[in-house]
């Protein structure tokens, strides 16, 4: 079977056709579009102007992906989009589109959750059949395991996700939105040397990450270079704390709480596998940090590219297929989307009632 | 001759500790005064036994002043003073002597002796010394000998080695 | 530390500070943050409970060390103030606080998740020769369900909430000349549990995520993580958490505030909860 995806939920829009041979075989990814809508540095991504963004590019990209895949429109199964959580306007902008292409085709409709997108998209592509999932993106922060057709949430974010404190903290310091305010943090946090104190807000299994934003907001404006030498931020080298400085420390302090809390829970669950999906999961210093706890646990750690981490079409059409695929259909007056759609609200029904794969 | 408890603390066990206990002593006077003087041959913790629980409040004093020791940050002149100080919930160490440490007044005397590396120091020779030096009844460290020593409402079981541990973190 | 993890149970030398390093140590259970041994530290017949927090390899060095030394620290103080204010807590015999341990006095005893998962699946109701010492076993649990009850309620008033209030980390004392029963074992499925030794005194331990706190919310926490715990050890563990609520009740004044707390948690369907 095959089934095309819209993810539109931030500021990405993708469209995606899988195909599912069979059973036993793997799926295959025959077109995986993406077209991101950048906001000016310093300025985040209103969701007025995501709408519009998503409205202008998803005929185009919908079209270029079914040329790329080389399908006819007969042999796609069903329209699957992203229900939510996420922005609503460019929700309902890409569910608008999702529920034409089905009237006009005569397609079923698949509402996906987005974090459910990202971890059936992560366990097909890296086979970790059981994972503790980080969801780490610039909307969402969760640790997830899966038990009794569900994927429980153990710990999550209490106030702010934690792409989101990266992405704020990236326009305080002006840095460019483009390719993406977590990746150019990422590139400048290599430069960094200096550990600046910063709070550390775990309480169990769950995070807090505005006190760390403000605390980071507030030295930041003590680097500035208006400031006279000898009123900016020193190092206790004495050097000047520098941007690096800044960005190295953020990401330090809030990755280490990510892998504490994912620690936590595989050690509650006696699991020794970590799959890290969600943006900030390409971030390489989180997937090395997470790689050494859990080697210190005797296990391991999967992680995806940049093609699957970052919010894209193909996992909306693949845990749309598998949704599809256990005969649930969605009537196009339920085809809602909304704002608010918590991971464990999901019904698995693709997947055994323990913690076998598949 | 006095009697003299070897003490090995079970992760240290290169480190003897001796301890002596002695009542009725009529010489507190003296021995507090070569402490003053820091007379060299009266290297030892000098405890008011009235002050001391149990052999296990004892014991706890002593590991910290010998772990302290062997880490190197001994926050007074030597493991000995270090004993008396890990007794104190305060990080006053005049305060600690005042409390715990020998008076011109004490009847019921602890003297406790960590050699650290010194080998000529053996159970012998404090015994011996201690013997000479002290004017009293020696008689054997334990639960028992403690029971009719300690004045328990000047401390607090249970309370009293959690907050020696805490004591300066 | 890139080795294979140690085995539980298993006396092998860890790479510990010293003096640990080079003591066989028994290795009595690994969380995510501390290791737990048993050994002795003041003298050969007293054992302690030992607990290190080894550095965290992936954690930036001068980060790892402020955490642990704030966390052993917390954790020490918060157990210190329970033992100044007569709740039964283990006693800290002395800390390492450089070098990330603590050592703990010794409990003997048993966890109420042992006496829980000995409970009822030995007595189906088809067996009536069991009957009368059914209902005297029904009284001494009662019991013990009330002394939890008013253990936690002592522990709220004096101004601590535990944080991973567990069926495992509630002990129930042993008392002194009384023999280890075989329904203290926790995690094996005993089936035999008597009445022995389910008359001690409840001792709270594991403070690990332990704050100082007087939020009624906390507090309902606490109580909501306890009543997972219940469910999760056993299905008809209710009539004896029903126990555990009443007695909290009435253990000191707000206690009822925090009970009425606890059904809006419950309600809420607190999704950090995920204890069994």
């Amino acid at each position: 079977m095959i089934a095309l995806g819209l993810e539109g939920s931030a500021n990405k829009l993708g469209v995606g056709i899988i195909s599912h041979p069979s059973p036993s075989k793997p799926p295959l990814i025959l077109a995986n579009l993406r077209h991101t809508y950048n906001s000016p540095p310093g300025e985040g991504f209103l969701p007025k102007d995501t709408a519009k963004h998503h409205r202008a590019w998803v005929v185009r990209l919908v079209k270029q992906a079914i040329r790329q895949a080389g399908v006819k429109v007969e042999d796609i199964s069903c329209i699957c989009y992203t229900k939510g959580p996420g922005m609503g306007a460019p929700l309902q902008s890409v569910a608008i589109a999702a529920r034409t292409l089905a009237l006009l085709w005569g397609k079923e409709l698949i509402g996906v959750n987005h974090c459910i997108g990202h971890i059936e998209m992560g366990r097909a592509i890296t086979h970790a059949p059981n994972p503790i999932v980080l969801y780490v993106s610039g909307g969402n922060t969760q640790v997830i395991a899966y038990s009794h057709r569900r994927y429980r949430i153990f710990g999550e974010a209490l106030d702010l996700a934690v792409g989101n404190c990266l992405d704020r903290f990236a326009r305080t310091l002006m840095i460019p939105n483009n390719p993406a305010p977590g990746y150019n943090i990422e590139q400048l946090a290599k430069k960094g040397k200096h550990l600046i104190d910063l709070p550390y807000a775990v309480k169990g299994m769950d995070a807090s990450f505005s006190g760390i934003l403000a605390a980071a907001d507030i030295l930041a404006a003590q680097i500035s270079e208006d400031l006279d030498d000898a009123k900016r931020l020193k190092a206790e080298d004495g050097e000047l704390v520098t941007k690096a400085d800044l960005c190295f420390s953020l990401q330090e302090t809030v990755f280490a709480m990510l892998v504490e809390i994912t620690e936590r829970a595989m050690a509650h669950v006696g699991s020794r596998e970590v799959l890290i999906v969600g943006g900030v999961g390409c971030n390489e210093r989180l997937q090395e940090m997470m790689a050494l706890m859990a080697k210190d646990r005797g296990g391991s750690v999967f992680a995806t590219d940049e093609r699957f981490c970052i919010d894209n079409g193909i996992m909306i059409a693949h845990a749309g297929l598998l949704a599809y695929e256990t005969g649930i259909k969605m009537p196009l007056e339920n085809s809602t989307c909304t704002q608010r759609y918590r991971t464990d609200e999901v019904f698995v029904a693709w997947r055994d009632q323990d913690t076998a794969s598949s | 001759m006095a009697t003299v408890e070897t003490l090995y603390l079970p992760h240290y066990p290169s480190y003897p500790i001796y301890i002596s206990l002695f009542k009725n002593v009529s010489n507190a006077k003296f021995l507090r005064q070569q402490l003053l003087e820091a007379n060299a041959a009266f290297e030892y913790a000098f405890l008011d036994g009235t002050m001391i629980l149990s052999p296990r409040h004892l014991h706890a004093a002593t590991f910290r002043a010998l772990n302290d020791s062997v880490y190197n940050r001994l926050k007074s002149r030597n493991i000995h003073s270090e004993l008396v100080f890990s007794l104190s919930p305060n990080n006053n160490i005049a305060d600690a002597y005042r409390r715990f440490g020998i008076q011109d007044s004490t009847t019921s005397l602890l003297a406790i002796k960590i050699p650290l590396s010194n080998p000529e120091i053996t159970a012998e020779s404090v015994s011996k010394h201690l013997g000479d030096a002290v004017e009293g009844e020696s008689v054997a460290f334990g639960e028992e000998a403690l029971k009719g020593v300690t004045d328990v409402k000047a401390l607090r079981k249970g309370v009293i080695l959690g907050m020696m541990a805490l004591k300066g973190t | 530390m890139s080795t294979a993890p140690p085995t539980i149970g298993a006396t092998t030398p860890l790479p510990l500070p010293s003096p640990f390093t080079h003591s066989p140590l028994t290795l009595l259970t690994q969380g995510a943050e501390a290791l737990v041994f048993r050994t002795t530290l003041l003298n050969a017949a007293t054992p302690v409970a030992l607990k290190y927090r080894p550095p965290k390899p992936y954690r930036h060095p001068l980060l790892d060390k402020r955490l642990t030394r704030a966390r052993l620290l917390a954790e020490a103080r918060v157990l210190v103030k329970c033992a100044r204010e007569g709740v039964q807590v283990p006693e800290v015999v002395a800390v390492g606080v450089e070098e990330g341990w603590v050592a703990l006095g010794w409990v003997e005893g048993g966890t109420v998740r042992g006496v829980l998962d000995g409970y009822t699946p030995s007595h189906p109701p088809s067996h009536p020769p069991g009957e009368q010492k059914d209902g005297q076993r029904e009284e001494v649990l009662m019991g013990l369900m009330g002394r939890v009850g008013r253990a936690v309620g002592r522990m709220h008033e004096v101004g601590v909430c535990h944080g991973d209030l567990t069926t495992s980390n509630l002990m129930v004392r042993r008392k002194e000349g009384e023999k280890a029963q075989e329904h203290f074992e926790t995690g094996g499925g005993h089936h035999t549990a008597g009445l022995e030794g389910l008359d001690g005194e409840i001792v709270l331990i594991d403070f690990g995520l332990a704050t100082q706190s007087i939020q009624d919310e906390d507090r309902a926490v606490d109580l909501y993580v306890l009543e997972r715990a219940f469910a999760a050890t056993h299905p008809v563990a209710e009539p004896l958490f029903r126990e555990v609520l009443r007695a909290y009740g009435e253990s000191y004044k707000g206690a009822k505030v925090v009970l009425r707390r606890l059904e809006d948690v419950r309600m809420r369907g607190r999704k950090r909860s995920m204890l069994g």
